[in-house]
């Protein structure tokens, strides 16, 4: 076991983990943080993506014990009480979601580039979420959300 | 229980409008609990060992080691499951075929051999490893024309009956026969319209070709998980599944429990498209380690058992003689469709049956000699995958009509317009075609795509453009026959849906929460929905039959105006004037020629609560998918009602292939469809853009590769889905009509349309390089050998 330092969603915890453990695995089992999906367990479809220091990454490709001292935002960070960020809103205003199980993940790496450029072209958009499988939308629907979004995304 | 159009569409609330998902909020916070997000007090993880060879006898199993494992609570094989069987099919003369842990032999690469119940994963996992298994490897037959040679290994000789069937329990007297497999035969249907030899001496001209389609997989995120608790006498579970009934039905009948004693639970489903309809190994596996464990046993698949070990596309080999009149009109088709259906039987019956079924609303075809056989194989099991059987078909069928009008000089339009069924037509098997927009989807398609200003002006220089049509059910003859509702009316002015329908993704909770605002006249915020729990909701038709708004949609809208009924005659008591003469609207009741008169919604339920001494409003409908027919249609024959409504579609693709390196873009897809009355607009896109993403994939990119029944490309990174990043523009183009039988006319929207797709965009590669590909995938080594054959030919003459 490995004693962690770890701030999620603006909480400090101190986790004592095995070094085989993922992040997507304390995140999930720890912490309870549900809302993480595990599509593949391997880095392929996005689904577990997760912010560290700010930067998406597939949170079941990463073991816990490296991201001691750092700052991990989930899909459960975004909205402030009943309060949704402007992606959480667009998402559903503009039909991105259908099943849901791609769309923590989906909105995580949205919320980077949003974060990193307010203004993306559909280009953007598309490469940003690349790393982001969805099998119900065709993605039409997302990159319209994502767009939309943007229009009302202020700087962080 | 026609409907009456009493109100266009202007004055509709809720209906016809893109209103925002009512589990929308639950998906964007991550609040939205699924299958593998259950975990319950004590529960155990359960992992199961798969056979690593296509067919094999099993000649010993030691499972010591693994027992002795510190963690392990449970170790079991075949010898404990002994003689249960499962499956998709089961009808007096087809026994279910499928045990849960291999018994004697294994059939294919994936098999279920023995599994373990543990403290955790990892145990389990490790545990894995100590159990010994000797195989003597067996002959193996991996493509079904193979299969059926006389002398193929014989995958399953005499499959026994065991019990009562599927069709005795309601109330067929049909004894169940055990069936003996000749040639590795699964199923055999022969359908025959008209008489097939007059309709070809009547042709000006006839053609024959040979098709082959892909296997692909389903690839929802959500990996396939369970969690089964069994208390004493009853076992809850939590699944990842496409409607609750058809699980619970043989959840029941293989753990020998009433279907009172087992209840599906609610939970999203993280994406479905076929892939998750019926019982799976592990579902029996956990609950049955959970009744002897004493403990909840939870089971999620990995991403690689996902694709080897539970369910695929079927691959199918037609054979596909047509004849036509001069004027391009059909006179007669005869079909010969071989269906690879895997090991055991899956839902290979039923695929022959529908590439048959979905090919016959389309066409107006005098004489058809249909002949389809599922065959096993030693390859993984196979089942519906979105549109079921009609991809495969238009995939042959489409293209071999564009084929023949350009040997008679006709356009891919001409010829289709020519034949295509009309409004009011009645299909050989008695369905009747009471909503039918297919012409008007060809010509607005066509129209909005410049297709006849673009068809055949760069053949061969690297941009086409292509058609196909489809069609699809709404709702069969299957258990449970139909759907009920119910809507239960709060003393607050709010209402309840229970319904057995299960959102997976599709909009189901949304379209029938729309339905009852509109019906109730109150805010949609003042609507919610219980769905899918197997104990607390009515019956519905399973969601895997398509019946998603024609049938179990519908029974809600009249449950709704059960309710209404009886929320106005209440209404009347306390305002004073007839219930006739009542409407209502925005949360209130009011009379329509004084609307002076008015009452809340509110009022009115407290009044009645109060007046009745707590009896409350509860609303009750019924529907079924269509009148008249008991049964869904033979499996052999094809005869019989099927259902009540079809949904059509026309899709042109546009792409552009690149003629050095064989690679295609596609550049647009126009979807014009024809779902009756488009409940929820954006839903409906949804549904249609999801289909040309997964249509293209299916041309272009997915291909499961099997090698001696092995997958080679079982994960994300070696099988190929689209990301957004190789999708093109795509538009869908609403074609009203209004199903008399459909709630507010609406019917199917789901599976139909990538048919379609799959079939314009291998018309449109012919387009574009004047090369006609006649197996899927065409990637691009495909196209590069077909071009390169062509240029030899050429240089030849």
């Amino acid at each position: 076991m490995y004693r962690i330092d770890i701030n999620v969603n603006g909480e400090a915890h101190t986790l004592d983990v095995p070094s085989n453990a993922t992040l997507l695995e304390v995140l999930r089992d720890n912490l309870g943080l549900k809302g993480v999906k595990e599509g593949c367990g391997k880095g392929e479809c996005g689904a577990c993506t997760v912010l560290i220091n700010g930067i998406p990454v597939n949170a079941c490709l990463i073991l816990a014990v490296d991201v001691d001292g750092m700052e991990i935002t989930t899909i459960e960070g975004l909205a402030r009480g009943d309060e949704l960020n402007p992606i959480q809103e667009s998402f559903i205003e503009h039909g991105a979601v259908q099943c849901g199980f791609c769309t923590p993940g989906m909105i995580m790496s949205a919320k980077h580039l949003l974060d990193n450029n307010s203004r993306p072209t559909v280009d953007e958009i598309k490469e940003a979420i690349s790393g982001n499988l969805c099998r119900c939308t065709g993605y039409v629907r997302i990159i319209k959300a994502i767009e939309a979004a943007s229009e009302r995304y202020s700087f962080r | 229980m026609q409907e009456t159009v009493t109100k266009e569409k202007e004055e509709y609330v809720y209906v016809g409008k893109g209103v925002p998902r009512v589990d929308g909020y639950k998906k964007v916070t991550g609040k939205a609990v699924y299958t593998v997000d259950v975990d319950l007090p004590g529960m155990l993880h359960g992992k199961i060992l798969r056979s690593p060879v296509p067919h094999a006898l099993i000649k010993s199993i030691d499972t010591s080691r693994a027992e002795a494992l510190p963690g392990v609570k449970a170790v079991i094989t075949g010898k404990d499951t002994q003689g249960i069987r499962f499956g998709f099919v089961e009808t007096p003369h087809m026994p279910a075929d499928m045990p849960p842990l291999a018994e004697d032999k294994v059939r294919y690469v994936g098999e279920a051999v023995a599994a373990v119940a543990a403290t955790s994963e990892r145990i389990a996992v490790k545990a894995l490893d100590l159990i010994e298994v000797e195989y003597k490897p067996l002959p193996a037959v991996f493509h079904p024309e193979k299969a059926m040679e006389p002398e193929a290994p014989k995958i399953h000789d005499i499959i026994p009956a065991t019990g009562p069937s599927f069709w005795q329990q309601w109330g067929v007297e049909r004894e169940s026969t055990p069936q003996k497999v000749e040639r590795n035969i699964c199923s055999e249907i022969h359908v025959e319209i008209g008489d097939i030899e007059e309709g070809f001496a009547k042709a000006d001209y006839i053609r024959e070709d040979r098709f082959e389609t892909n296997v692909t997989a389903h690839g929802a995120l959500e990996p396939h998980g369970v969690v089964a608790r069994y208390t004493r006498d009853k076992l809850d579970v939590w699944l990842s599944h496409m409607g609750p009934y058809m699980k619970r039905y043989w959840l029941a009948r293989t753990m020998g429990l009433p279907d009172s004693k087992v209840r599906v639970h609610h939970a999203y489903i993280g994406g479905a498209f076929g892939g998750k309809i019926d019982l799976f190994d592990y579902e029996f596996i956990a609950s049955y380690l959970s009744k002897i464990t004493g403990r909840p046993v939870r089971i999620v698949l990995t991403r690689k058992e996902v694709f080897q070990s539970t369910r695929l596309r079927h691959p199918m080999v037609f054979y596909v003689k047509t004849g036509v009149k001069r004027n391009g009109k059909i006179t007669a088709l005869d079909v010969t469709a071989i269906d690879d259906t895997g090991a055991y039987r899956g839902t290979g019956p039923v695929v022959v049956y529908l590439a048959h079924a979905f090919s016959i609303p389309l066409y107006r075809i005098p004489n058809v000699n249909y002949k389809g056989y599922a065959v096993y194989t030693n390859n993984p099991v196979r089942v519906a995958m979105r549109g079921h059987g009609a991809p495969q078909a238009r995939f042959a069928m489409e293209q071999q009509l564009d084929m023949i009008a350009e040997d008679i000089g006709m356009s891919p339009i001409d010829i289709r317009l020519i034949n295509v069924r009309e409004q009011g037509e009645v299909l050989p098997n008695g369905d009747i075609l009471n909503s039918c927009g297919l012409r008007e989807c060809i010509e607005r398609s066509a129209e909005r795509s410049d297709f006849m200003k673009k068809y055949g002006k760069n053949r061969g220089k690297g941009r086409g453009i292509g058609i196909g049509l489809t069609s699809m059910f709404s709702g069969a003859q299957f258990y449970p026959f139909g759907a009920t509702g119910v809507v239960l009316l709060h003393d607050d002015g709010s209402a309840t849906i229970f319904s057995g329908a299960v959102e997976f993704g599709q909009g189901s909770d949304t379209m029938m929460c729309q339905i009852v605002a509109e019906e109730l006249g109150i805010d949609i915020g003042k609507v919610s929905i219980l769905s899918a729990d197997s104990e607390l909701c009515p019956i519905a038709l399973d969601n895997w039959l398509s019946g998603g708004t024609f049938v179990n949609g519908r029974a809600v809208q009249l449950a709704a105006r059960n309710a209404k009924e009886q929320l106005l005659s209440y209404a009347s008591q306390i305002l004073g004037v007839s219930k006739e003469e009542l409407d209502v609207r925005d949360g209130e009741i009011f009379s329509v020629k004084d609307p002076s008169k008015k009452i809340s919604h509110e009022g009115v339920i407290k009044y009645a609560i109060h007046k009745s001494r707590g009896k409350q409003i509860v609303g009750v409908g019924h529907a079924t998918p269509v009148e008249g027919a008991y049964w869904y249609p033979s499996l052999r024959t094809g005869k019989g009602k099927f259902t009540g409504a079809y949904s059509f579609s026309a899709s042109v693709a546009e792409v552009e292939v690149d003629m050095d390196t064989g690679v295609v873009r596609v550049l647009k897809i126009i979807n014009a469809h024809d779902c009756g009355y488009p409940i929820n607009p954006i839903l409906v896109e949804g549904q249609a853009e999801g289909q040309g993403y997964m249509g293209m994939a299916q041309v272009l990119m997915e291909n499961i590769v099997e090698h001696d029944g092995v997958i080679l490309n079982s994960d994300f990174l070696e099988y190929k889905m689209p990301t957004a990043l190789d999708i093109p523009e795509m538009e869908t183009i609403h074609i009203e009509t209004r199903d008399p039988n459909g709630p507010f006319g609406g019917k199917e929207v789901g599976e139909g349309v990538i048919a379609g797709v799959v079939a314009a965009i291998a018309n449109a590669i012919y387009d574009a390089t004047g090369v006609r590909f006649h197996t899927l995938p065409i990637t691009p080594d495909v196209i590069l050998k077909g071009l390169k054959e062509k240029r030899m030919k050429e240089e030849r003459q």
